[in-house]
């Protein structure tokens, strides 16, 4: 059942009650400053970027830019070497979204469609490391991947993010509503383990996949402690690591409109991504699946 | 079966569950990341926290932060998912819109709100607070003023979660209950206090805890807008262990820790959720029954 499914439901009520009205109203009002305050930091960012040039000694706070200008985009690209870190960040979310799927939808459909001795004891094994804080595993990662000889390599960005047990947890919650009669039904037709999955399981869950994959890419496209770590030389910055850089290398005289610009561009591939993805997003999370579970 | 769960073993075991236990170990060591010295020293490290006077600022700064950061996350979360479920005309933009936040990239909105909380007294914080004959505040480099802003952009995107949560916490209402309800002629704050909220209650409870986690591990947001300072007043727990394990003499024994007891935080936190949140349950059950 999803949001939309429910909200089709047509409740009555007077319309044009006066305490309606106002209630409507006041509806409005709080969603109106909701949204506005959502969206100011992007519109800072854009009218900053956009506006005239502006440093510590002549700040303007007009919501509209009195002169409109993108001059400062070619020079956060030049200065933060935004055009390698957006690829180095591209290519290394990409590749552990890739990752996250292969090992965690094998283990999903174990744990959500198969019988095995151990599953609930493994399964709360998987959960327990949901509460695992990253500062804990951060320094014993640093360590593994620098005895790997890994430190400062993409291949150092990626590796310990390989797994992700809430992934594992989201899509195991999905594939398990999956009738049971179904997979009896692939069992009866000679499909093994392997083939349901590819052939029954899967297509099945795709809404959950599709979610799990975005999450994925965000939180890794948007992560700044572990490159922080790793990634020491700014060749393989990635877009968080980019910024950051720029902000120190200005020191106390910051070029507002240039780093304004540099935000901008590090935000908008997250926000595409969830943009094009977040009407399937809220299927994936309140959906239940398939079956009569839910 | 072996096969389905290998990949996911090796990535658990080797980047989650063994750094824990290393962790867990070297926390009873006077480990540094650079030098070779390897000693087990007992309890000494857990001492040492119990007297440290960083530490404990940290934990105070800490527990205020959550608290300025959650409670108003919540209660404007919940008010904008309520607000926004009855919407029909343009429900997929203001959706949009609100859920914005959660996708944002904190580093990039920390770095706006650097600039929006500057000191100049044409900075956007300072020009509305002007409005009211304040006169201007550098905001990020007064010891009262840096945790209080750091918490505003942890609310603010912890806010965009929490609608989410509770926009699909809403659905989960049987629709009968409305329609009771609306037989009954319960309306308005009446229904909101007798029947949405306790019926909420479930999700109130996973949000808070889940809100709460999410907020100990602030760390993007103090790194880009203040460093822990001025003098420490917004260093939080996690970004005391960052600075204790990874800059100045990094010691990583004592970081480990830290972040040992600060898991055991968490899993008290998770456990006190999963207790209150049964009961919350078995009680909004109980409501929808009679």
């Amino acid at each position: 059942m999803t949001i939309e499914g429910e909200s089709a439901v047509i409740r009555v009520q007077p319309v044009s009650s006066p305490a309606s009205i106002i209630s409507t109203g006041l509806r409005w009002a709080l969603l109106a400053v909701g949204i506005g305050g959502a969206f100011l930091p992007f519109w800072w960012m854009l009218r900053t970027a956009v506006g005239p040039p502006q440093s510590v000694l002549g700040l303007s706070s007009n919501l509209i830019p009195s002169e409109v200008g993108f001059a400062a985009f070619p020079r956060a690209f030049d200065a933060a070497d935004l055009g390698r870190a957006l690829v180095t960040g591209a290519g290394v979310s990409i590749v552990i979204t890739l990752l996250q799927l292969a090992t965690a939808i094998p283990a999903a459909y174990a744990f959500g469609c198969l019988r095995f001795r151990g599953r609930t004891a493994l399964f709360a094994v998987v959960l327990a490391t949901l509460l695992v804080p990253p500062q804990i595993t951060a320094i014993p990662n640093y360590v593994t991947i620098s005895a790997l000889g890994l430190a400062d390599t993409r291949a150092g960005l990626v590796l310990p993010f390989m797994t992700n047990a809430a992934g594992i947890f989201l899509l195991r919650q999905y594939m398990s509503t999956i009738p049971v009669a179904l997979l009896e039904a692939a069992r009866m037709d000679g499909l093994g383990i392997w083939r349901t999955l590819r052939a029954v399981v899967l297509p099945l869950s795709m809404p959950a996949v599709a979610t799990v994959a975005t999450f994925s890419f965000l939180l890794s496209f948007n992560e700044y402690l572990w490159p922080l770590l790793v990634a020491r030389s700014p060749d393989i910055a990635t877009p968080p690591l980019a910024l950051v850089n720029l902000v120190s290398a200005s020191g106390g005289f910051p070029d507002f409109a240039q780093l304004s610009a540099a935000a901008l561009i590090v935000s908008i591939p997250t926000l595409v991504v969830f943009i094009l993805a977040q009407r399937r997003l809220a299927a994936g999370i309140t959906g239940t699946g398939v079956g009569a579970e839910g | 079966m072996a096969a389905l769960l290998l990949p996911a073993s090796v990535g658990l075991g080797v980047f989650t569950i063994a750094p824990a236990l290393v962790s867990a170990f070297v926390a009873g060591t006077d480990k540094t990341l650079t030098g070779p010295s390897l000693h087990w020293v007992g309890t000494a490290n857990f001492r040492d926290a119990l007297h440290d006077p960083d530490l404990a600022q940290a934990v105070r700064n800490t527990v205020v932060y959550c608290l300025i950061t959650v409670i108003p996350a919540v209660v404007v979360g919940l008010g904008l998912a309520l607000a926004a479920e009855r919407v029909t005309r343009g429900r997929a933009l203001v959706r949009l819109a609100l859920f914005l936040p959660v996708s944002a990239n904190l580093v990039a909105v920390a770095v706006v709100f650097a600039y929006i909380f500057a000191a100049d007294p044409h900075a956007l914080a300072n020009t509305v607070v002007g409005w009211f004959g304040i006169s201007p505040v550098d905001w990020l480099g007064d010891t009262s003023t840096a945790l209080p802003v750091v918490a505003l952009v942890g609310a603010w995107r912890l806010a965009s979660f929490v609608f989410v949560v509770y926009l699909a916490g809403l659905t989960t209402i049987p629709r009968s209950v409305h329609e009771a309800a609306d037989v009954d002629g319960v309306r308005g704050w009446a229904r909101l206090r007798r029947i949405t909220l306790p019926l909420l209650a479930p999700t109130t409870v996973f949000v808070a805890v889940f809100a709460t986690i999410l907020t100990l591990q602030t760390f993007e947001t103090v790194a880009v807008l203040t460093q822990g300072g001025p003098l420490g007043s917004s260093t939080t727990i996690v970004y005391y262990i960052y600075e204790t394990g990874f800059t100045g003499s990094f010691r990583i024994g004592y970081a480990s820790m830290l972040a040992l007891l600060l898991l055991v935080a968490v899993v008290l936190l998770g456990v006190a959720g999963a207790v209150v949140g049964r009961w919350a349950r078995a009680r909004a059950a109980r409501e929808v029954a009679v």
